[in-house]
């Protein structure tokens, strides 16, 4: 009996990889053939980038503030409180910006469009654009996939720079370091091997929220319900590829860069 | 007047014998263990109205999604204007469905564009035109044609149920089709707007000279468009002829059908 539900299960497994993989050349497919839908992605860029910057800023801002109050009496115990700007610039630009923004971006961008495009399964609208001889694929999930790639990584570097502002304002109060020290100290303590790799894994970031998204408001069921649960699916799924991506990141960036 | 007009000149010139546009033989459909559609044989003729009836979950909105490619038949063939659709590329379903319109129940409106915007969309994705004076010419034919011109820039959010199934009419007869599938074009309405909206399906097929296929529960909206009506019960065809024969068949099934028209 047991064997009877493991096998469906396993099956269903395998056609959903392959469903994704198929999905995924799709995509590829649909960025070199035909008309490439600028306006779409001029719009899709400006709902994806533009409308995050409020909500990664304060996010970034917060996280530079709470690092340096948490580093601080640490590092004031090892006599090494002047190292807070390089241990903050080294940390969040290698690792922690990149992450939590990738993160805020799964749940704001993954998830809306998930319920975006499920919504428009829901009401038929994706059938209607297949029948009427239009290609869904190229307008709606090529548009945002390539918005998601460029768009969460310009929103990390974003992130990054108001996330080091929120540093040096934490700094300051409880001690005192002028703005361009405090620069320097940041720039100087970063190596390009900091910051390429960081760079590197956020189109990397971008593009899994941007599939996923996709993926799941183009797959869900045909009934409300289905809305949520491809919106949440989305976040979740694409959370957990963003750590993922992360985990293989640091360790080809380790084996090319560092001893 | 005017729809009563064409209603009397439909019923007049009923179509005679004439080319094929869609031939279905013994289609059949299964969704896992449920055989939905279990031996299907329809021919809709150039300009003739064909209405197809059954209860929920007979497969009727089946049929006409496989005639579109958008469902695979497990058995039987479809040939849409001469060719097989199982048969087709990519591009030929492309181009099949250009000369296939599909009206969906809910109209089926794309929520974040415009009325306009909603009927640009064939224009310049499908038929690639990038005149604007020629997109704009016939974007206000089409509204104008539906009766839905003051609606132009509206979001589809800001529209009544009638007149979101109107733009989605517009939309679809815009690329001109030799074929329009409705699948419940009424459903939803009220008795007035349901009327509006059976006038106009008959209004554009007299225009526009196209052949139909008309889903509907609606026996109101089947009299005034149906050539011929066909009624469907548990995946096959049970019955079949025009509106007045089969108002006067002692079939059980067709009877449940008419048994409130008087």
């Amino acid at each position: 009996m047991a064997e009877e539900v493991m096998i469906p299960s396993w099956k269903k497994w395998f056609e959903d990889i392959g469903d994704q993989v198929g999905f995924f050349f799709k995509f590829f497919k649909n960025i070199f053939t035909g008309g490439f839908e600028w306006s779409e992605f001029v719009r899709q860029c400006y709902e994806i980038g533009y409308r995050s910057i409020m909500l990664v800023g304060i996010t970034s801002f917060i996280m530079g503030v709470v690092l340096i109050v948490q580093l601080r009496p640490t590092l004031i115990t090892f006599g090494a409180a002047s190292m807070l700007p390089k241990t903050l610039s080294v940390s969040f630009i290698r690792e922690i910006g990149p992450v939590i923004i990738a993160i805020i971006c799964a749940g704001k961008i993954a998830s809306s469009i998930g319920a975006e495009l499920g919504s428009m399964k829901v009401t038929e609208q994706l059938d209607a654009m297949e029948v009427s001889g239009a290609n869904p694929t190229q307008y709606l999930v090529v548009t945002r996939i390539l918005a998601t790639t460029i768009m969460v990584p310009i929103l990390s570097v974003i992130g990054d720079a108001i996330g080091l502002f929120g540093g040096f304002l934490a700094l300051n109060i409880r001690d005192s370091m002028s703005f361009s020290l405090y620069f320097t100290k940041v720039i100087a303590a970063l190596d390009f091997t900091d910051f390429l790799p960081a760079f590197i894994k956020t189109i990397f970031f971008g593009f899994a929220i941007g599939f996923v998204g996709c993926y799941k408001g183009f797959r869900s069921n045909k009934g409300t319900e289905s809305v949520g649960i491809a919106a949440n699916s989305a976040v979740v799924t694409a959370s957990l590829w963003i750590f993922v991506i992360d985990a293989i990141a640091v360790q080809v960036t380790s084996l090319l860069f560092y001893k | 007047m005017e729809a009563e007009k064409i209603q009397t000149e439909h019923k007049q010139q009923a179509p005679k014998k004439q080319e094929v546009v869609i031939d279905i033989k013994s289609l059949k459909k299964s969704f896992g263990q449920k055989q939905v559609l279990k031996n299907i044989n329809l021919q809709l003729h150039r300009g003739e109205n064909i209405v197809i009836m059954g209860r929920s979950g007979t497969g009727k909105s089946v049929t006409i999604q496989c005639i579109v490619g958008m469902l695979k038949p497990d058995g039987g063939c479809i040939k849409v204007l001469g060719d097989e659709v199982s048969e087709m590329g990519e591009n030929e379903l492309k181009e099949l469905r250009i000369k296939t319109g599909f009206l969906f129940q809910s109209g089926a409106l794309y929520d974040s564009m415009t009325v306009r915007e909603n009927l640009e969309f064939p224009l310049t994705r499908v038929l690639k035109i990038k005149d604007r004076a020629e997109i704009d010419k016939r974007v206000e034919a089409a509204l104008d044609s539906v009766g839905l011109l003051d609606a132009i820039d509206k979001m589809p959010s800001d529209l009544s149920g009638g007149m979101r199934k109107r733009a989605g009419l517009a939309r679809t007869i815009i690329v001109e089709p030799e074929i329009i599938l409705y699948d419940e074009p009424t459903t939803g309405l009220d008795p007035i707007t349901s009327r509006e909206i059976s006038d106009l399906i008959l209004s554009i097929q007299k225009k526009q000279k196209t052949s139909s296929i008309i889903i509907t529960h609606d026996m109101e909206c089947a009299r005034i468009t149906a050539d011929r009506v066909v009624i469907m019960d548990d995946g096959e065809y049970v019955a079949e002829g025009s509106f007045n024969e089969l108002h006067k068949s002692k079939k059980e099934i067709v009877k449940l059908f008419f048994k409130d028209i008087s």
